[in-house]
């Protein structure tokens, strides 16, 4: 049962990143590949307010959800600023850079990782609470980020994405829209980091590197940007394969690369086959 | 720590080292002039070359020119194989912008989670002893290695130079830079001059990875950090311009070597993150360089 519990968890979790990245890149169109970062960095807070200050941990949660959300108008002011294309760009740095600062930070844990992290529940129902505390909490991302998408302010969005120049022309402020969903997004992903980080209370930097951008991406290209649904599909479909995977008993040497190479070849295979992905309608559907 | 002949050290090593990113940059920087793709896929093509060159090198003993021949045969038929069967059909299903930075950041990570399963995560490198001939020269140490890496870079940048300012194709090359729409009412074929493009930039790349692999190791996540080592030439030369970005990718060599003297080790793969953000923060643009370079 622990073990059904463990999945769920991870499926609550894989759809906060995946609905939230969704929200930049399917639905703001901007490309960025550090959502793990953000992920990782509201991780590392909660995980540190909680080991080293004793803050409560749902407060803790909260200020790592907001300090990540606080840190991707970091990254996006300098590389917007100047085009989308940058923001590719600065991401790369961004994760790469920050992985290389947390495995240099001592009182982190450095290279070989944060353990003693406290647990958000305890006692013997601490799994089961858990994965309905994950569950309600991606449903809410789920429907923050539709909502967000489908009323006014969604309409913006979008047409800032279809046509920037136009938008701007109207008079509005492309540029707050842009540095707002990347802010919320990335606070988003923040959240799934720092309940990630209070259920499995071990972290290593390792974990947030470029197989988890392509992870992220796979769930979202797969599931069908721009959708609402996309991403729970794509999520379920991409920690369900994994799993599966894993009875193949494969050495771990085999094992990431093998994982490795089913996520972007899926990418591929959807780019050209079905750029709309499972949910999406096709072009002229 | 300051003093000269170790100044004149580090500067020598870093301008000597700086000959495989110049190639790097030179070759991401041309595509990107002429087929507007920030083409991440140099990544994987730079991993294919030096690990085809590795196993026909050291694992079934060819002699280094035939296995240098073979790695520039596998980067030059995959680049080909990605321009036509991938960037080209984007293109003709006039797909976003957004689309073509996923296919070739995904197709970059492919490759190397392929290397990663044949060849593993332990570094490899070209020979089997990374040690070359030394010379003193007034105090500076100077390897064989610098030496021959100096006038192959040099040797394979005015061939290039070359053939852009003097042949037809060059020209072709320029003229689907500045217009495509309009080079092709003029009879030029813009798929041809991006696919000339990608040939060009693997070969360049397979000669920065050849001289990489006989100097240091690598892994195959390696690539894509050199890589950003040459976007950040790029853009800091000033987009649209080989030379700036061949002059940024030394500089930026410089700075990483001379960082040793006031940074603590321990930081030093931090600070080609740290670059990258200086330069997208205060020269988006790049520097300016004289009218007369930017053009080439």
């Amino acid at each position: 049962m622990e073990y059904i519990y463990s999945v769920l968890i991870l499926i609550g979790i894989y759809t906060i990143m995946a609905a939230s990245f969704n929200l930049i890149i399917g639905y703001g169109g901007l490309i960025s590949i550090a959502h793990p970062i953000f992920f990782a960095l509201a991780a590392y807070a909660s995980a540190l307010l909680n080991l080293r200050l004793g803050v409560p941990i749902p407060l803790a949660i909260l200020i790592g959800a907001l300090f990540s959300a606080g840190m991707s108008v970091m990254l996006s002011l300098p590389s917007l600023r100047v085009s989308g294309d940058y923001l590719l760009i600065a991401s790369i740095g961004f994760q790469l850079g920050f992985i290389e600062v947390i495995k240099n930070i001592e009182f982190a844990g450095a290279a070989s990782g944060l353990t003693g992290i406290g647990s958000l529940y305890s006692g013997p129902t601490r799994s089961l609470a858990f994965t309905v505390t994950v569950l309600v909490a991606a449903a809410a991302v789920v429907w923050l980020v539709h909502w967000l998408t489908h009323g006014e302010y969604g309409r913006a969005i979008q047409a800032m994405r279809d046509d920037e120049e136009c938008f701007a022309s109207l008079g509005r402020n492309a540029m707050a829209i842009k540095i707002t969903i990347f802010a919320v997004g990335s606070g988003l992903a923040g959240l799934a980091g720092a309940l990630y980080a209070h259920y499995f209370q071990f972290l290593s930097p390792e974990q947030f590197g470029i197989v988890q951008s392509a992870l992220i991406l796979t769930m979202v290209v797969v599931g069908g940007m721009g959708t609402t649904l996309g991403p729970i599909v794509g999520a379920l479909l991409l920690t369900a394969l994994p799993q599966a995977i894993t009875f193949l008993n494969m050495p771990p040497s085999v094992m990431a690369p093998v994982q490795g190479m089913l996520y972007t070849g899926l990418v591929l295979v959807f780019l050209f086959v079905r750029p709309a992905g499972l949910v999406g309608k096709k072009a002229g559907q | 720590m300051f003093d000269l002949p170790v100044l004149l050290q580090i500067l020598w090593t870093s301008v000597a080292t700086s000959t495989c990113y110049v190639l790097f940059a030179v070759a991401f920087a041309l595509t990107l002039k002429v087929a507007q793709v920030w083409n991440f896929v140099q990544a994987g093509t730079m991993g294919l070359a030096f690990y085809a060159m590795f196993a026909a090198m050291l694992g079934w003993g060819w002699p280094h020119p035939a296995g240098f021949a073979f790695g520039l045969g596998i980067a030059v038929a995959v680049s080909m194989a990605v321009e036509v069967w991938g960037y080209r059909v984007l293109r003709r299903r006039r797909s976003s912008a957004l689309l073509l930075f996923i296919f070739a950041i995904v197709v970059a990570e492919f490759i190397a989670y392929l290397l990663s399963l044949v060849f593993g995560t332990e570094p490899q490198s070209l020979t089997k002893s990374l040690t070359s001939e030394v010379y003193l020269v007034g105090g500076v140490a100077i390897s064989s290695w610098d030496l021959n890496a100096l006038a192959v870079t040099a040797a394979a940048c005015a061939a290039l130079f070359a053939f852009l300012r003097f042949t037809r194709q060059g020209q072709f090359l320029y003229a689907v830079a500045d217009n495509g729409d309009l080079a092709e009412l003029y009879g030029i074929s813009a798929n041809r001059a991006y696919l000339i493009a990608m040939v060009i930039a693997a070969a360049l790349v397979s000669v920065g990875v050849y001289l990489y692999g006989t100097r240091a190791s690598m892994i195959p996540n390696a690539p894509l950090e050199l890589m950003l080592l040459a976007v950040i030439a790029t853009i800091l030369g000033g987009i649209g311009s080989l030379v700036g970005a061949g002059v940024a990718a030394v500089f930026l060599s410089v700075l990483q070597s001379a960082s040793i003297l006031v940074i603590p080790s321990q930081w030093q793969s931090s600070l080609t993150y740290f670059v990258l953000f200086a330069v997208i923060l205060f020269f988006p643009t790049g520097f300016r360089v004289p009218a007369w370079l930017r053009r080439r």
